[in-house]
């Protein structure tokens, strides 16, 4: 196997073949004010304009070095398509909602020609001028929200997982599986558009939610949205969802992409035979706080555990330093 | 009466919203004493509440409603207290630091301890370091929490511990910190007093402050 970017990380996303070092990816946003710097690009113009997303997610691999190329750098863009009023925030703040336009939990009206909504069409935009810039030597990553997500843009977060409390199942279900059709057209989308591998994030976060929650209502609409994307899909939740893993293997997703909290090793004994598993460099502590040894001790702890492919565990502050990230790349190359 | 009185409190453990209300008003009607109700009824649910939480038994939707379920029965209490008892025990300043909207941890930490008879003044999300400073100034509240979900929010926290040294209060206010990207070394690597790791810890640590 050549040992380009591109192979290492198809490769493993499969648990396959290994080269001579592990793939360093990032399912989610690593810019920070060194990368805008360094691409000459800057938010919020870098959420909004198909050029600049690219660039910016091309300095991932051009300066960094990381094997994959990921251009959706917020969570809102789905959100702002379904009518949410989104502060897309500047170079020090990442973009926020500011409404829930769906708070009475009424029937969401999902726009015809969505994808055509600038929010997401810059997305499939920035994934095809990816793949004409770099498609077949680096990963070219696109990024979807799954309906508990967006259903926390529609309804606001307290609210939507109140209704849950109050045993609300069927309200509750009724906007997810409005929803799953965004996400499944996202996605598909941006297969076409030039994406090798999409990631859907979708926060049923540990400690907020519990194992039975997803198991409930959300598994069943995971299982029914994986069967109708064809490509790889890596499954993004935050938290320790050490106790929901098996959960998450049966929704038929290709890899899991996990936070510091989920222990490496605990993660490749009870699912790496299902799944591959991506991540899990912290990033308060390690990535922000931490020094360039700090980040080498977690990668080489993660690649001895067999984690498939290595990278942040989310979203990094946007001031996080360079030269940790670059520490991630470094730590890698020294091989298996 | 026992049996009310335990039906109260299981009633809010379960979160069972929609029946607490008729169960304080009996409560009430039948003459039981309402700071026992309060202590020993609602806030002492909250505090099984919160244990199971901590234990991760139960989740933040079940918290949430547990929370809702004491609050609707606080509700009903509260203005039959006579003028003495409505004393709170201290006063606590609550936000979400500038540039984070997140605040279901702050809400429930708010809820928590207004069930436990505090005095809360919630300065919702996104409060800059100066709007903090000035209320801390204005009201002298005994306790400030402040909450950040974001790591890019973190630093925040300090800047708010900067400003009260800068201003001379630092030392008349307690500070305790929550929130996921943060933990008991940041808190002390920042001057803070305390760090919650949830809303139970939070209540918790406010009352070892006031000497509870």
């Amino acid at each position: 196997m050549k040992n380009s970017s591109y192979n290492l990380v198809m490769s493993a996303m499969f648990n396959g073949r290994k080269g001579q070092r592990p793939p360093v990816g990032n399912p989610t946003s690593i810019v920070c004010h060194g990368l805008m710097d360094a691409a000459g690009v800057s938010f919020p113009e870098a959420h909004l304009d198909a050029n600049a997303m690219a660039e910016l997610a091309l300095a991932g691999h051009e300066v960094l070095g990381f094997d994959t190329v990921m251009p959706e750098f917020s969570v809102q863009q789905e959100g702002a398509a379904l009518g949410c009023e989104v502060d897309w925030g500047s170079r020090d703040r990442m973009p926020d909602n500011k409404n829930f336009p769906y708070e009475d939990f009424s029937d969401i009206v999902v726009p015809n020609h969505i994808l055509e909504k600038p929010s997401m069409k810059v997305v499939l935009e920035a994934l095809s001028i990816l793949r004409r810039h770099v498609g077949g030597e680096v990963a070219v990553v696109g990024k979807v929200m799954g309906p508990w997500t967006l259903s926390y843009h529609m309804a606001g977060t307290q609210n939507f997982l109140l209704q849950i409390g109050m045993g609300e199942s069927q309200k509750v279900i009724k906007m997810l599986r409005q929803l799953m059709p965004v996400t499944i057209a996202f996605a598909r989308a941006q297969f076409q558009a030039g994406a090798d591998i999409v990631v859907m994030a979708d926060h049923v976060t540990g400690n907020l939610v519990g194992p039975y929650h997803y198991k409930e209502l959300l598994l069943p609409i995971h299982q029914e949205i994986t069967a109708q994307i064809e490509g790889p899909l890596i499954l993004h939740v935050c938290g320790d969802c050490t106790d929901r893993l098996d959960y998450f293997a049966q929704s038929g997703v290709d890899a899991y992409h996990m936070e510091w909290q989920v222990d490496a090793k605990t993660a490749v004994a009870k699912v790496g035979h299902l799944m591959s598993l991506v991540g899990n460099v912290n990033n308060p502590q390690v990535l922000y706080q931490g020094t360039p040894e700090d980040v080498h001790q977690q990668v080489r702890y993660a690649v001895e555990a067999g984690i498939n492919i290595i990278g942040p565990e989310c979203a990094i502050p946007l001031s996080t330093p360079m030269e940790n990230l670059r520490a991630i790349v470094e730590a890698a190359r020294e091989g298996y | 009466m026992e049996k009310l009185f335990e039906d109260i409190k299981s009633t809010v453990i379960a979160g069972k919203h929609l029946e607490i209300e008729a169960l304080v008003e009996t409560a009430v009607q039948q003459k039981m004493d309402l700071d026992d109700l309060i202590n020993n009824a609602l806030i002492a649910a909250m505090d099984v509440v919160g244990d199971r939480f901590s234990k991760s038994e139960i989740f933040v939707p079940e918290m949430l409603v547990s929370a809702v379920t004491m609050k609707k029965g606080l509700d009903i209490i509260k203005p039959l207290l006579k003028e003495n008892h409505q004393q709170a025990r201290a006063k606590v300043i609550l936000c979400t630091v500038k540039g984070d909207l997140h605040d279901i941890g702050k809400n429930l930490v708010a809820m928590m301890l207004e069930g436990a008879g505090f005095e809360i003044i919630d300065l919702g999300v996104d409060a800059t370091v100066e709007k903090v400073a000035d209320k801390v100034a204005e009201i002298s509240p005994q306790i400030l929490g402040l909450s950040a979900l974001l790591t890019t929010t973190m630093p925040e926290m300090q800047n708010v511990i900067k400003v009260l040294q800068t201003r001379g209060i630092r030392e008349k206010v307690k500070v305790m910190i929550g929130g996921a990207p943060v933990d008991a070394e940041f808190a002390e690597k920042i001057g803070a007093d305390a760090y919650g790791k949830d809303a139970a810890e939070a209540v918790n640590i406010v009352r070892r402050f006031i000497g509870l």
